[in-house]
């Protein structure tokens, strides 16, 4: 048949080459005809994202660099449930492990009949890194961990509306709301081919680092020790005046700084997920920020300043207080409906007299000057500070729809107008400031993750009166304190400070009973470092101690007295030296 | 004579051998060429799979030491706490200042 090794090396050729047809037939047929369906498949089995653990966000710290709100390292677990070979008995492992019942771990853990792919499910959030350990011992390929943080409220519930929180969905309440986007940190993530521990491959780390960004960390203007004893000092009045409520404020005059500020009711904000469901989101918004009053007699202290600055008055001005006045269809009387006679600027704000302030805004300034200087010490608008939520207020004007002529008058001593505690606090220290008026804050300074260092400067708002004026004032107010007022006296200390009882409204006129008293001062005069602020929600006290000096301006002085200890304010004479 | 011996004799396979030998010569070049080409690839790439590995690893401790850190600083604030401090202090047997005394020194 075959003669000759020629005849026999083609037959082997032809052979090799039929052998070798089909190959080249499958190749073309996987590597160019059904390419692109394979290669997509290729892709969705090892393309995935991939990324480092989430970044920690910024931490809050107070204004000497304490911890107020830091991050915790915990990890959500979960569950490849089909892998599970015997689920009752890693239910039972599992219960106390992930304080989970095991009746609700079974159920999570059966998977439905005829699964065929995997199936995976979260057990449970948020578990701490020693549980995370006896996890890992039991060596359960199936359970899985994501590490991821909580927030820690390193003082609980102390300063918790300034501090706020933010839920899941990114929305939430304090300076954590308002700063988010600083504070928040970055991950990046990517999406590529990943080995089968989900780590990136190596050629996709050749695109870039995946290191996690961390958040903003910022520096407060609070004072940690002056906020937890404020935070007692406000307690401790509640229980002792069966008050509903109160705030008390603490705010550098010279810089607009927040010392210090509390509020009742409080919260616990790691909890806030269980006000939430209790229906208690109202007990999230601050008082002292978000909710306005009527201020009561404080603001009288306002309207003599602007009497003051507006030339029309001196310290000579008196009037003939008859113990009422009439303004506007509405009659206007003293607290305790007595005539005063013959009395000064001094008289008025000694003796809190609602007559004299109106005989002030209405006789004197006029509505369009009055409330030019409503205006300007900031009332009826915002004031900027870092904080959610915050309330303009309620100012009536002669332009308003619902305006009424008695506005004018009952203004003048503080009703008929909502302010917020912050709104009060920040025109008082105006007054203490030689009419400068500073823009309230909170934030100190921003640290940024790669070590810069963005100091927040302060900001003034304006002069809504001037130096001359405000002095006259602070003058005034510490005349006040030293003779009808000692009970707000610091020993050794010139405090100035005015009080003020507030019905409270309700619809179609006041409460008859319930009150707000307030009692808001500044010291050492003059150069005042400290304005502080005491208001207490309607104080269950006799009728006859139902007055913000017999019962504010103690706690008023309580307070005074060690924020000026703790800020080493030295004594009045000592600052004049001997 | 067969077409093989007139082949020899006439030095048609010396040249064909000679043909050969140069070709094959070249194909050996080739291969040669390509596996040290392959091999260098194969190097690098190993070194920069390598590389990957370890920035990946270096990545993740980083993100550990984050962690590592953040818990560090939230003990250090829990052990410092107000009420901590107040428990420690109180143990120690401080108490509230009661009146605070200011000494005035002249300046010389």
């Amino acid at each position: 048949m075959l003669h000759g090794p020629e005849a026999r090396l083609r037959l082997i050729t032809v052979l090799l080459i039929a052998a070798l047809l089909p190959i080249l037939g499958q190749l073309v047929r996987l590597q160019i005809l059904e390419h692109s369906q394979y290669q997509s498949e290729a892709e969705a089995l090892v393309r995935r994202q991939y990324a480092l653990p989430e970044a920690p966000w910024g931490v809050i710290m107070d204004r000497n660099g304490d911890l107020l709100v830091g991050n915790v390292p915990v990890y959500d677990v979960g569950a490849e449930i089909t892998m599970i070979t015997d689920t009752v008995m890693a239910a039972s492992v599992l219960a106390p492990l992930l304080n989970r019942s095991e009746e609700d771990l079974l159920a999570l853990m059966t998977p439905p009949e005829n699964t065929q792919t995997l199936v995976w499910r979260p057990l449970t959030n948020r578990v701490p890194p020693e549980t995370v350990q006896k996890l890992r011992d039991l060596n359960w390929p199936w359970i899985t961990l994501s590490p991821t943080w909580e927030r820690y409220y390193a003082e609980g519930a102390m300063a918790c509306h300034t501090l706020g929180f933010v839920n899941a969905e990114g929305m939430g309440y304090g300076v954590q709301a308002f700063q988010l986007r600083f504070l928040r940190g970055e991950t990046v993530a990517r999406v590529g081919s990943v080995s089968g521990d989900t780590s990136p491959m190596p050629d996709e780390l050749t695109v870039g680092g995946l290191t996690p960004y961390p958040g903003t960390d910022l520096r407060l203007t609070i004072d940690r020790t002056i906020q937890a004893f404020v935070e007692g000092a406000l307690d401790q009045a509640i229980v002792e005046y069966k008050a509903a409520g109160g705030n008390i404020l603490v705010m550098d005059p010279q810089t607009g700084e927040i010392l210090a500020v509390a509020s009742r009711p409080n919260y616990e904000p790691h909890r806030y997920p269980e006000y939430a469901q209790n229906g208690k989101e109202s007990i999230f918004w601050d008082p002292a920020v978000s909710i306005a009053y009527e201020p009561g007699s404080v603001f009288k202290a306002l309207v003599v300043a602007a009497a003051l600055d507006s030339g029309r008055v001196d310290t000579n001005w008196s009037y003939n207080d008859l113990g009422q006045i009439e303004y506007g269809g509405v009659i206007i009387r003293n607290s305790n409906d007595g005539a005063y006679g013959q009395q000064g600027l001094q008289g008025l704000l000694d003796y809190s007299l609602n007559v004299g302030a109106a005989t002030l805004s209405t006789h004197v300034l006029g509505a369009d000057l009055f409330y030019k200087y409503v205006r300007a010490f900031g009332f009826g608008q915002t004031t900027g500070i870092e904080l959610t939520g915050e309330a303009r207020g309620i100012v009536h004007l002669p332009t308003d729809w619902d305006w009424s002529d008695s506005y004018l008058a009952t203004n003048s001593f503080g009703q008929g107008i909502a302010v917020t505690p912050l709104q009060m606090a920040m025109s008082i220290a105006a007054i203490a400031n030689d009419g400068v008026m500073m823009q309230p804050r909170i934030i100190a300074e921003r640290q940024y993750a790669d070590g810069r260092v963005i100091p927040i400067p302060p900001h003034e708002l304006g002069q809504p009166v001037s130096a001359a004026a405000a002095r006259t004032v602070a003058e005034m107010m510490v005349r006040s304190v030293d003779t009808v007022a000692k009970v707000a006296q610091v020993p050794g200390y010139r405090i100035a400070g005015k009080s003020g009882t507030a019905q409270i409204p309700t619809t179609g006129g006041y409460h008859p009973r319930d009150v707000v008293v307030s009692y808001v001062g500044f010291g050492p005069v003059p150069n005042a470092q400290v304005v502080i602020l005491v208001n207490l929600d309607r104080p269950d006290v006799p009728t006859h101690m139902r007055w913000g000096i017999d019962t504010a301006a103690p706690v008023f002085q309580k307070v005074m007295a060690r924020v000026l200890t703790l800020m080493g304010v030295p004594p009045s004479d000592l600052r004049a030296g001997p | 004579m067969s077409v093989l011996w007139q082949q020899k004799t006439h030095g048609v396979l010396r040249r064909k051998e000679k043909m050969q030998r140069l070709l094959a010569r070249l194909l050996l070049s080739v291969v040669v060429i390509t596996t040290v080409l392959a091999g260098v690839y194969l190097t690098v790439v190993a070194s920069n799979v390598h590389t990957a590995r370890r920035l990946w690893a270096m990545e993740n401790q980083i993100a550990n030491v984050m962690r590592t850190n953040q818990a560090f600083m939230t003990e250090i604030a829990r052990l410092s706490s107000i009420p901590v401090l107040q428990e420690r202090s109180v143990a120690l047997g401080y108490r509230p200042a009661e009146s605070i005394d200011y000494l005035y020194l002249g300046e010389p």
